[in-house]
């Protein structure tokens, strides 16, 4: 059967690589809009009041979210450290992570993250300290349900601050043997967020 | 100036957080989009891969069963499916560099770092949309071409090798497979 031309790719083949030019499908999606027309659907203001409206149900799932959180920190208490118990508390601890500042508790993030870290690097699982573990965990939960508290803001970024430190200095201490491990765990972001 | 008619195209959502899926398909729908496919893990999600043909993909990293690193390696294989060129947008609560350049170097078209944002996922979907990017085929990688920008200030050296090239029309890789299979 023979291929239309705009279902083929285009191959240039070179000594050590290919470079392909895949059939455009998503051109049928493309709109050129001439300057000066008049716009009336802006899809970016549209999709941000439809997520305006779901934010009544946020701190809800920020609960759900909590309760998850504490019920994997009990779960690794109470059967000890494995797989599979590191593996449920990290996935909890990195949806906080992703969530918490969508669902308007963005001094839950750095705690969240901080968790991560701990659970992600300690090189050998039975040495993540649960002690420090209970304390991110209660952190998330106490900066959650104070959110609303003036006086909060303050006292949640200096806790965040103050597990981060001790998270880092226990990793640095875990990883001393592993010199690039260590720096590529602290190397600055290179991921990209908003727009700018 | 382009725009995006999100009428036109069909997305599969693949997180294992309800919460997460609900959000984007909130503002997939707030775009415009009315075909939002959704999976809860990265099995799921190759399975509506294939069974929706969506237009673009978009995946968590950090899933049960399999994740969403391996999710994009599965997809990126010519042959194994209808559509390896499909845009991948990885939405992740990883930020490190080590992570972004793994999801690069495993075939993902945009990396999106959360929280997530109604601006930023429109930039993205506008990205792959208008300015889709050649694939990079070689011994150890397929996907997206991972030079977006030449560098004026880069001064090693060139480490693809070839001069000038030979420009075929070929088969779809799907096609190529099936008739030489």
């Amino acid at each position: 059967m023979s291929q239309k031309k705009a279902d083929l790719a285009a191959v240039s083949t070179f000594a050590d690589h290919e470079v392909i030019l895949p059939p455009n499908k998503l051109k049928k999606a493309v709109q050129k809009v001439k300057p000066g027309t008049r716009i009336d659907f802006d899809p970016v203001a549209n999709a941000e009041a439809a997520l305006a409206e779901l934010a009544e149900d946020f701190s809800g799932w920020m609960d759900q979210e909590c309760t998850r959180l504490d019920t994997a920190r009990n779960a690794m208490k109470a059967s000890g450290i494995s797989k599979r118990t590191r593996d449920a508390l990290f996935l909890a601890a990195h949806d906080i992570k992703g969530q918490a500042t969508t669902f308007g508790y963005p001094l839950v993030q750095p705690v969240a993250d901080s968790l991560c870290r701990l659970i992600e690097h300690t090189p050998d699982m039975m040495r993540i300290p649960l002690g420090l573990v209970d304390q991110h965990v209660d952190a998330v939960r106490a900066i959650t349900h104070r959110n609303t508290r003036g006086d909060s803001e303050t006292n949640a970024a200096k806790l965040a601050e103050k597990l981060r430190h001790v998270t880092e200095e226990f990793l640095a201490h875990e990883n001393r043997d592993r010199p690039e491990y260590l720096e590529s765990i602290l190397a600055p972001t290179i991921a990209p967020g908003e727009p700018t | 100036m382009i725009r995006v008619d999100f009428n036109r195209l069909r997305f599969l959502v693949i997180d294992d957080n309800a919460h997460m899926r609900r959000i984007l398909r909130t503002l997939l729908h707030g775009f415009g989009t009315r075909e939002v496919y959704e999976a809860e893990d990265g099995a799921a999600g190759l399975e509506g891969f294939t069974h929706y043909s969506p237009d673009i993909v978009i995946t968590d990293w950090a899933m049960p069963i399999f994740d969403g690193l391996e999710l994009t390696q599965m997809i990126r294989q010519p042959g194994a499916n209808s559509n390896p060129y499909v845009p991948i947008i990885m939405l992740t609560g990883h930020s490190e560099k080590k992570r972004v350049i793994a999801a690069r170097d495993a075939g993902v078209t945009e990396f999106l770092a959360k929280p997530i944002s109604a601006k930023a996922l429109y930039g993205r979907v506008l990205n792959v949309v208008a300015n889709p990017r050649p694939f990079i085929r070689t011994k150890t990688y397929f996907g997206p071409d991972r030079r977006r920008n030449a560098n004026p200030n880069y001064a090693g050296p060139e480490r693809r090798k070839g001069g000038k090239a030979d420009v075929i029309k070929q088969q779809p890789l799907l096609d190529k497979a099936k008739t030489t299979a």
